[in-house]
């Protein structure tokens, strides 16, 4: 970036070429001792060069299909379909089975329960994720709900945060993401992001929109590990299934957006601690290389950055079996999901709060969220 | 620090530990090989280096010449020509043997750390990357030697160790990027060099491809090899005399107790009399550092090590050995301290303390981009007894010159590192940094030091080789490095006031003829 802005070199296909080979991972910005932020300057380069080079077509299709939730439900039917005729290779690009049925059908009687009473907090149900992985969300609403807390679901009314649309450097496309966001979520409950890069996104819309609306909420997107620790009501539950037998070993893998930009990642082993046995990697936060759309993009380096990963898990896990490798990422998950080493070894690949709710429900808590649930669930599309 | 020189993993003891240390590399496949096929009028150099290489490791485009041209200097003017990522010594003999039938200088390179333009390349040169020869080839615990390959990260090696009670003991301050073939080319130092000595006391043999293209193995894993001892020759030969492909270091045993102490002072000066007087009363620490006021605001954000920023100077100090001895030392220490003006004598309590400690001495260079966006960063050796002194007169250079100088140095060596700041971007700033730096270097070799400590010479202090040696001094060197390298090709212009110069100081549009180096 400096060639160019500062000795006038030019940003020719070579210079493309070696920017696009950084995945975004920010580790530049926990290991810089004079806080540069990187991250900032790269998606401003980004931008600044998109109207030079567009991003590959690919990309812009794949991000504009975000926007449309409906047709990614069904374009995500038709991948299902595929997929269970076995047509599909396993890539860790996409989940090895999309459920056939979305979150929202799932729960049919969530969205006109005690509409008249706000829940108490929000959580941010994004894009894909709700679509590929909707039992991420279903475990956060079920351990909030045993913990007596109220949740309502984003929905389609805010939809997808926009970082990858950001990331890509079509900062007009992930300006009207965020204020489609703000917009519909403006009424100043928390707001809990289960997804590491969503939740960094939407702590970054005070400085992408520069508004005093954005920086106010900003203020209140909490990452769903970091909002839980500081709950008291959460952690005492917690707390209270603590010693119970046959707890898991757990792997604990830092998303790159929880650890170096959001900087939260302690958060996961403070919620875990109780109730799993936890193994660090060796490797300070190494980027497992999904990145987004990177993978999509960049499938060598994608492919050799989770290589170098999955060698750090394997030997942090030695000879332990029946291992459970979280990550708060579900880019990450996926992209991890695609190594058969992991899966040959039945390394479970799962989110920390999947790990919290199988906790708790294990723990005798089932016939109470269940109770619970159906009457505090609400969903914002369904007022 | 440290830049270049060396290479590889070869085939043969490449067994057990190799590839263990794979996910430390940065991306090793990058370039898709479909681009090149587009670049056609290939000088035949190119040709033959592809031939040995592939086309994948070797980069002749633009962004590679761009960032391939420069180190961690302020050396600028250097021209890459042709740039190859060789991963084993053969390949590196290849390239080396490419540039040697067509009379092509070459240049050895490893993390581009170095401060003194060691590896910036002078005449479009063939530049060969070692960063992919970063396997552990071997260690051997019983016998305390590893053999590594010189794209080896310093730090990597250290943690590769982790429970082998063994360690490097090396430490450049920038041992997180660094590699050890830089620090064999540059004879490199760091905070605990102070009792353990520096590189060369390290590495027990070198592999080298010789600037003909042959290879050989300097030096013997039993530390004495019969003849002549080159290796002791071709450590700190900042990649003139050849390229290091494997090297064998000794490891160290882990000290069974280690003591870190922070002294802060109201007076730098106080800080450096310390320094001398624990030398004097018989103590050894493993390390004794010094920064200075400004360094410490500017990193204590980051760290958070609880450093007082209120205070003048700040001296770190590593006491290690048997409990017993330590405890008794850490109390001579604080002593010495108090009784040259210490206000406080923090001995760190535990692990995490100690880390802090040595985080922010460690993070201090990449700091000072809160002040300015650019440093010059000295390196002088002065004798410890005049640090006091000298580091006056440097301040007052600096303030002569309306200049921010910051100062975080080895003080147990007497190992000097004004980094001097300041914005590249502001009309005869650089000219400004750059005479200030000349001043300090005449100040330190007139106080009875030396040039350079560990950056060593590069292109920056060439110019001042004649301060400290005479005709005669430097016809001897220049005759050694012919013994190495007849034709010059390897690293030429540097070092040595002999020859063409190639770089010059960065952002000049029209630089006076004095400030070529």
């Amino acid at each position: 970036m400096r060639a160019v802005e500062r000795d006038g070199a030019a940003p020719d296909q070579d210079w493309y070429d070696a920017f696009d080979t950084c995945v975004g991972c920010l580790g530049c910005e926990t290991a810089c001792p004079s806080a540069v932020p990187y991250g900032y300057l790269i998606n401003a380069t980004r931008s600044a060069i998109t109207s030079e080079r567009r991003p590959p077509f690919k990309l812009l299709v794949g991000l504009r299909l975000l926007s449309w939730p409906r047709l990614l439900r069904w374009g995500s039917k038709a991948i299902a379909v595929v997929q269970r005729l076995g047509l599909l290779r396993r890539t860790g690009l996409l989940p090895d089975r999309i459920p056939f049925r979305s979150q929202r059908a799932k729960n049919p009687g969530s969205r006109n329960l005690r509409s008249g009473e706000p829940a108490e907090v929000v959580l941010f149900t994004g894009c894909v994720m709700d679509v590929w992985q909707p039992s991420v969300h279903a475990a956060v609403i079920d351990v909030l709900n045993a913990a007596g807390i109220a949740v309502e679901r984003s929905g389609d009314a805010a939809g997808c945060c926009g970082a990858l649309h950001e990331h890509a450097g079509l900062t007009d496309d992930a300006v009207s993401h965020a204020l489609r966001v703000t917009a519909a979520l403006s009424d100043g409950r928390p707001v809990l992001v289960d997804s590491a890069g969503c939740g960094a996104a939407l702590k970054h819309y005070g400085r992408l929109l520069g508004s005093k609306a954005a920086n106010e909420f900003s203020s209140r997107v909490y990452d769903i590990h970091e909002w839980c620790v500081d709950d008291s009501r959460v952690s005492s539950l917690v707390a209270s299934v603590e010693g119970r037998t046959g707890r898991p070993t757990v792997v604990v893998q830092d998303p790159c957006h929880l650890r170096h930009d959001q900087k939260c990642h302690d958060s996961v082993r403070d919620l875990l601690r109780p109730i799993a046995d936890l193994i660090e990697l060796d490797d300070e936060g190494l980027c497992c290389g999904a990145g987004g759309a990177y993978q999509l993009l960049q499938p060598d380096l994608a492919q050799a950055a989770r290589a170098r990963k999955v060698a750090s898990v394997h030997r942090a896990i030695r000879s332990e079996s029946s291992v459970t490798l979280v990550s708060a990422n579900p880019g990450c998950m996926l992209h991890l999901s695609g190594d058969s080493s992991l899966v040959a070894r039945g390394v479970a690949i799962r989110h920390p709060m999947e790990v919290v709710a199988d906790r708790l429900l294990g723990a005798g808590m089932r016939e109470n969220v269940g109770r619970v649930a159906s009457s505090l669930e609400v969903d914002l599309d369904g007022r | 620090m440290f830049l270049e020189v060396c290479c590889l993993p070869a085939g043969p003891a490449a067994g057990q530990n190799g590839g263990v240390r794979s996910q430390y590399s940065i991306f090793r496949r990058g370039r898709k090989p479909a681009k090149k096929a587009k670049r056609w009028n290939l000088d035949p150099v190119e040709n033959e280096l592809i031939a040995a290489l592939g086309a994948d490791r070797v980069d002749s485009g633009g962004v590679a010449l761009g960032l391939y041209s420069r180190d961690g200097s302020v050396t600028r003017g250097g021209r890459a020509g042709i740039v190859c990522f060789p991963e084993s010594t053969e390949e590196v003999a290849a390239c080396v043997s490419v540039a040697a039938s067509h009379d092509r200088p070459f240049v050895a390179r490893g993390a581009g750390t170095g401060l003194a333009g060691g590896a910036v390349p002078c005449d479009e040169p063939i530049v060969v990357v070692t960063t992919r020869m970063n396997k552990i080839h071997e260690v051997d615990v019983d016998r305390r030697l590893a053999w590594v390959g010189p794209g080896v990260v310093n730090l990597d090696l250290t943690q590769h160790l982790v429970g082998t009670g063994l360690h490097f003991a090396p430490d450049p301050s920038s041992q997180q990027s660094c590699t050890i073939g830089g620090n064999v080319a540059n004879n490199s130092g760091g905070p605990h060099c102070l009792q353990d000595g520096v590189t060369s006391a390290h590495v027990l043999a070198v592999e080298t491809v010789l600037p003909d293209g042959s290879v050989v193995v300097l030096g013997a894993e039993e530390g004495r090899a019969p003849g002549y001892d080159f290796r002791g020759a071709f450590i700190g030969g900042e990649g003139t005399l050849g390229i290091a492909t494997r090297i064998c270091v000794r490891l160290t045993e882990d000290p069974p107790e280690v003591a870190t102490l922070l002294l802060d002072f109201a007076k730098v000066e106080d800080a450096a009399e310390t320094v001398s007087a624990v030398i004097a009363a018989g103590i050894v620490p493993a390390a004794l550092e010094i920064m200075d006021q400004r360094v410490v605001e500017a990193v204590e954000p980051f760290v958070q090590a609880g450093y007082p920023v209120d205070a003048a100077a700040l001296l770190i100090v590593e006491l290690d050995g048997l409990p017993g001895g330590v405890a008794t030392e850490v109390e001579q220490v604080r002593d010495i301290g108090i009784g040259h003006g210490a206000r406080t004598v923090r001995v760190a309590a535990d692990e995490d303390e100690r880390a802090r400690i040595w985080k922010g001495r460690r993070s201090a260079f990449g700091a000072i981009a809160v002040i300015k966006p650019d440093y010059y960063l000295n390196d002088t050796v002065i004798p410890r007894t005049r640090l006091a002194e000298v580091l006056t007169r440097v301040y007052e250079v600096a303030d002569e010159r309306n200049l921010i100088v910051m100062n975080v140095f080895h003080a147990g060596d007497g190992n000097l590192h004004p980094l001097i700041v300041y914005d590249a971007r502001e009309p005869g700033a650089l000219e400004n940094v750059l005479e200030a730096g000349e001043e300090i270097v005449r100040i330190s070799v007139e106080a009875g030091g030396v040039l350079t400590g560990e950056h060593g010479i590069g292109l920056e202090k060439k110019r001042f080789m004649h301060m400290q040696f005479t005709d005669d001094d430097l016809d001897a060197q220049d005759r050694l490095r012919r013994t190495f390298d007849v034709r010059g090709l390897a690293n030429p212009s540097k070092v040595l006031p002999t020859g063409a110069s190639c770089g010059h100081v960065s952002s000049l549009s029209n630089p006076p003829a004095d400030l070529w180096i």
